[in-house]
């Protein structure tokens, strides 16, 4: 906390918050405060009412909160209607996760700013614009004037989130609410939107209450983070108490389920459970039925947010063994380097040779001309050993979703050889013969859209059997069975449907049925990026256990260099669709050659502040 | 929030008590289809000229008409050739829609322009006189009919179907089926046409709904059923002229109509959130 922070009252105080959904006790006695020009960072997964204390403190809930929420001194659950209208966007503004649905599709981006302004203060139209104009300088937009006269599906992601931001900067609020706000970007975007968030705070002394998944990010941008699980802060400090010396077992696991990009490869901490229902919350401490330390009182009686360390101290924390974290919770082992290095000799499992495919954009009239082609994968060539995995590595359009649907043969490439062994594999996935298909499969990124909602996992799991094996009856259902418990699902999976099943049950059931057919190659598509992040610790460890068991070959495509260190023998950074550089990721992140590779490793939100703004080489 | 509690699939659905009214109207057609004529107390189309244009009472509940028929008997016996024929007609439509609307969303391109025009060729008559063409055409048996209002809803459904399909065929679980190597057949109809039948078992309840309005409309122009068939629809022709006078003879046939058609609505709605999602939970 900084000078001022602690003589100035707080801008945002929230005393006791607890918010009911119905029966569902989402939020129970959070307290925290945020000082002028303070950040704080709440983290937690989904499921954690990260999102609803960051709604609640705009009273935009549907559910029944208590307790008091004081925003500049203005207690905001006895506010009448007019007054919170007046206190939103005036005193308090938010920054949602999806800046394309917080655009009005329709409106110049210039005019939504100065509709914002004209809202709150009385100003003719030329001041307005005027005024939003200078914001969207203020945010860095390149050209503003002319920027102010596009529409948002005229802007980038990134450029989106920037005019959302000067839209909140727009009546100089004295706090912003940042809800995810760099969830969807790339890590160069984010990076840079990351840094306008410091400078605006520097300049013009807004408060943040900033909500995020990624310890990185909040590390990045918060000065005190406060630790949500299951509807409770569970620990509370300085970001670097929080995320350096953790000391509740919830904030250690998620610290070790996060795959980080340097330092020892250690296995990733998964955490075994689930959240507890929460109509029916445990009467000791809410994380006891998941916690690997946890001993009878743990499960009585529920801790109180102490002082950690010395009386005192800035550190709270919600665990009864506070001050012993760190000797009860052993770092977990490290990987085996040995394994990873060793080269495979003999044929590829898979080759691609000079892939190519481009999208015609449509013209706007017939006749006329269209915009240029893109060439979304450019003459490219790559290599995956047997029982090894190839990570292509890229932001958002660089081509490597359609490089992996070129190799499934969703997507025909316009040129190049796809091999699979001995065999060079036909274009369209229609045309290959039975075992080739049977020994591609794909695992995609999004497990909700991936199951067929009207099928039950026994009928989902089960078809590639059917169909690869001519299983029918009993022996199908054995063999389910035993594909489900190969990825920690068990017989009573049989029956459910795809909604009746968590992200990370879903995602589950999709590699299993990956890997019913006994695939010689399995492209995974991102197959984590949807889950939270000890969802993806368990996900991963699974991967990399059903390869180590079957010996298939992986292309994994990710744009997260973290998880791509710990699952890739083999490293392909993708630009533009071009291999910009290749490697083992010991190389290629320890020692980067390409300006982009070094861009993008200098993007990634780590737990050390960064000393100076990302630049991008264009 | 994630993790509901894991529970067996539900072969039989439970009935809610929602779903009774609805359930109970279109139940009680099916009965007076099947047992309409036993049921009534009097013939449908014998003359009776004594007691003819009486106004509802103990012995004729409904009235009678200008030939002295009994209302209730022509109404319990008309539900037969009105509800089957209406009940047909939808069936037929609603299934060339389905599968003409799964292909064209499913397989685009050239294939769905096709498929489409063609559809919209359909759709620019207006569905009574591209009815009439036909019945016209064909000449007025029973079946004539039914292919004929079929006509008129076929493009209908099928614009419905395609334009769910296409969201559809964009999800991923069609690419893993792709990437399995699943033929186009198992694509359509196992793992397009469960998404979409909510939405069909919807469109079948309104089509029986306007199959017997617009069975009636073609009985009304003489066309279609014939007299002495007492469709409902017919009978709100015949019973026109004297509306006047006997307004029971244009009423009783309009309430029957206006009941089949709510009591198929209402089913419908309920078997759609049946169909919906199967293990609970919004649409969304």
């Amino acid at each position: 906390m900084n000078a001022i922070g602690q003589l100035a009252p707080p801008v945002l105080d929230v005393r006791n918050l607890s918010i009911t959904y119905g029966p569902l006790r989402a939020v129970r006695g959070v307290s925290f405060s945020i000082a002028p020009g303070e950040a704080l960072g709440l983290i937690g997964e989904s499921g954690s009412g990260k999102s609803s204390v960051a709604y609640a403190v705009m009273r935009h809930i549907k559910g029944q909160a208590t307790g008091t929420v004081r925003v500049d001194g203005q207690d905001i659950m006895t506010l009448s209607e007019p007054a919170l209208a007046r206190m939103r966007g005036r005193t308090a503004a938010m920054v949602y996760q999806d800046p394309m649905s917080a655009l009005n599709p329709a409106i110049k981006v210039g005019e939504q700013i100065a509709e914002a302004i004209r809202l709150h203060r009385a100003a003719d139209r030329s001041t307005a614009w005027t005024r939003a104009v200078a914001l969207l300088e203020r945010v860095h937009l390149p050209h503003p004037s002319e920027i102010a006269h596009r529409y948002p599906h005229q802007l980038s992601g990134g450029q989106q989130q920037r005019v959302v931001i000067a839209m909140a900067l727009a009546c100089q609020p004295r706090l912003l609410i940042m809800d995810e706000p760099t969830t969807g970007l790339d890590v160069t975007t984010e990076a840079v939107i990351l840094e306008l968030v410091n400078e605006l705070r520097r300049e013009t002394g807004v408060a943040v209450l900033f909500i995020s998944h990624n310890m990185g990010v909040v590390a990045q941008v918060c000065d005190r983070v406060g630790v949500l699980y299951a509807g409770q802060l569970i620990e509370e400090g300085t970001t670097q108490q929080v995320l350096r010396t953790p000391r509740h077992p919830y904030t250690v696991a998620l610290m070790r389920a996060m795959p980080a990009i340097g330092g020892p490869r250690r296995r990733l901490a998964a955490i075994p459970g689930r959240l507890p229902d929460l109509r029916t919350p445990p009467v000791g401490c809410v994380f006891s039925p998941r916690c690997a330390i946890a001993e009878a009182t743990c499960h009585d009686v529920m801790p109180e947010l102490d002082a950690a360390g010395h009386a005192g101290s800035t550190h709270h924390s919600r665990c009864h063994f506070q001050n012993e974290i760190h000797q009860r919770l052993p770092p977990e082992p490290l990987m085996e380097e040995e394994a990873v290095t060793t080269a495979v000799k003999g044929r590829p499992r898979l080759q691609m040779v000079d892939l190519c495919r481009s999208f015609r954009g449509r013209s706007a009239l017939p006749f006329l001309r269209g915009p240029a082609p893109v060439r979304a994968v450019d003459h490219v060539t790559l290599d995956i050993p047997a029982g090894r995995t190839l990570a292509v590595v890229g932001e958002s359009g660089s081509g490597k979703s359609t490089l992996a649907r070129c190799v499934a043969g969703l997507i025909v490439p316009e040129a190049g050889d796809i091999r699979l062994e001995e065999a060079v594999l036909e274009r369209l996935v229609q045309r290959r013969p039975r075992p080739a298909q049977q020994a591609v499969q794909f695992v995609f990124q999004n497990p909700d859209a991936a199951l067929n909602p009207h099928r039950t996992v026994a009928e989902i799991v089960g078809r590639p059997m059917q169909l690869y094996g001519g299983l029918a009856g009993r022996a199908l259902r054995r063999r389910v069975i035993e594909q489900l418990e190969s990825v920690k699902l068990g017989e009573r999976y049989l029956d459910l449907y795809p909604r009746e099943m968590s992200g990370g049950e879903k995602q589950r059931v999709s590699i299993a049925r990956a890997f019913a057919g006994h695939p010689r190659l399995v492209i995974c598509d991102e197959p984590t990026s949807a889950l939270d992040i000890s969802v993806q610790a368990a996900i991963l460890n699974e991967l990399l256990a059903l390869q180590r068991r079957h010996g298939t070959s992986y292309l994994f495509i990710s744009h997260d260099l973290g998880v791509v260190r710990h699952v890739a023998h083999h490293v392909a950074i993708m630009r533009q669709g071009r291999i910009v550089e290749s490697g083992s990721p010991a190389a290629v992140f320890g020692a980067p050659r390409e300006a982009y590779t070094r861009a993008l490793i200098a993007a990634i939100p780590t737990l050390e502040p960064r000393p100076q703004p990302v630049s991008l080489p264009t | 929030m994630s993790g509901a509690a894991p529970s067996a699939r539900r072969l039989v659905p439970g009935i809610r008590p929602g779903d009774l009214p609805g359930a109970f109207i279109v139940l009680g057609m099916a009965v007076l289809v099947v047992l309409g004529p036993s049921l009534s107390p009097l013939s449908a189309t014998e003359f009776d000229p004594l007691h003819a244009l009486e106004p509802p009472s103990l012995a004729f509940p409904f009235g009678t008409d200008e030939f002295g028929r009994d209302v209730f008997s022509r109404v319990l016996t008309g539900a037969r050739p009105t509800l089957l024929l209406a009940m047909a007609a939808a069936a037929l439509g609603v299934m060339l829609g389905t599968v003409t609307g799964l292909a064209a969303g499913y397989l685009r391109g050239a294939a769905d322009e096709t498929i489409m025009r063609i559809m919209d060729a359909l759709m620019s008559f207006p569905g009574l006189i591209l009815a009439m063409l036909v019945v016209v055409m064909l000449g007025p048996a029973p079946i004539n009919v039914i292919a004929a209002i079929a006509l008129v809803f076929w493009p209908r459904s099928a614009r419905l179907v395609r334009s769910i399909t296409v969201d559809l065929a964009t999800r991923e679980f069609i690419e893993a089926a792709r990437s399995r190597g699943e033929s186009r057949r198992f694509i359509l109809f196992r793992e397009l046409l469960p998404n979409v039948l909510p939405i069909i078992v919807v469109d079948f309840s309104l089509r029986v709904t306007s199959g017997i309005l617009l069975a009636a409309s073609l009985a009304y122009l003489g066309i279609g059923v014939t007299p002495p068939t007492p469709a409902w629809g017919l009978m709100v022709k015949d019973g026109q002229q004297f509306i006047e006078i006997a307004p029971w003879l244009v009423i009783y046939p309009c309430l029957a109509i206006a009941l089949a058609s709510i009591g198929t609505v209402l089913l419908g709605e309920r078997l759609r959130h049946r169909l919906a999602l199967p293990g609970g939970g919004r649409m969304r």
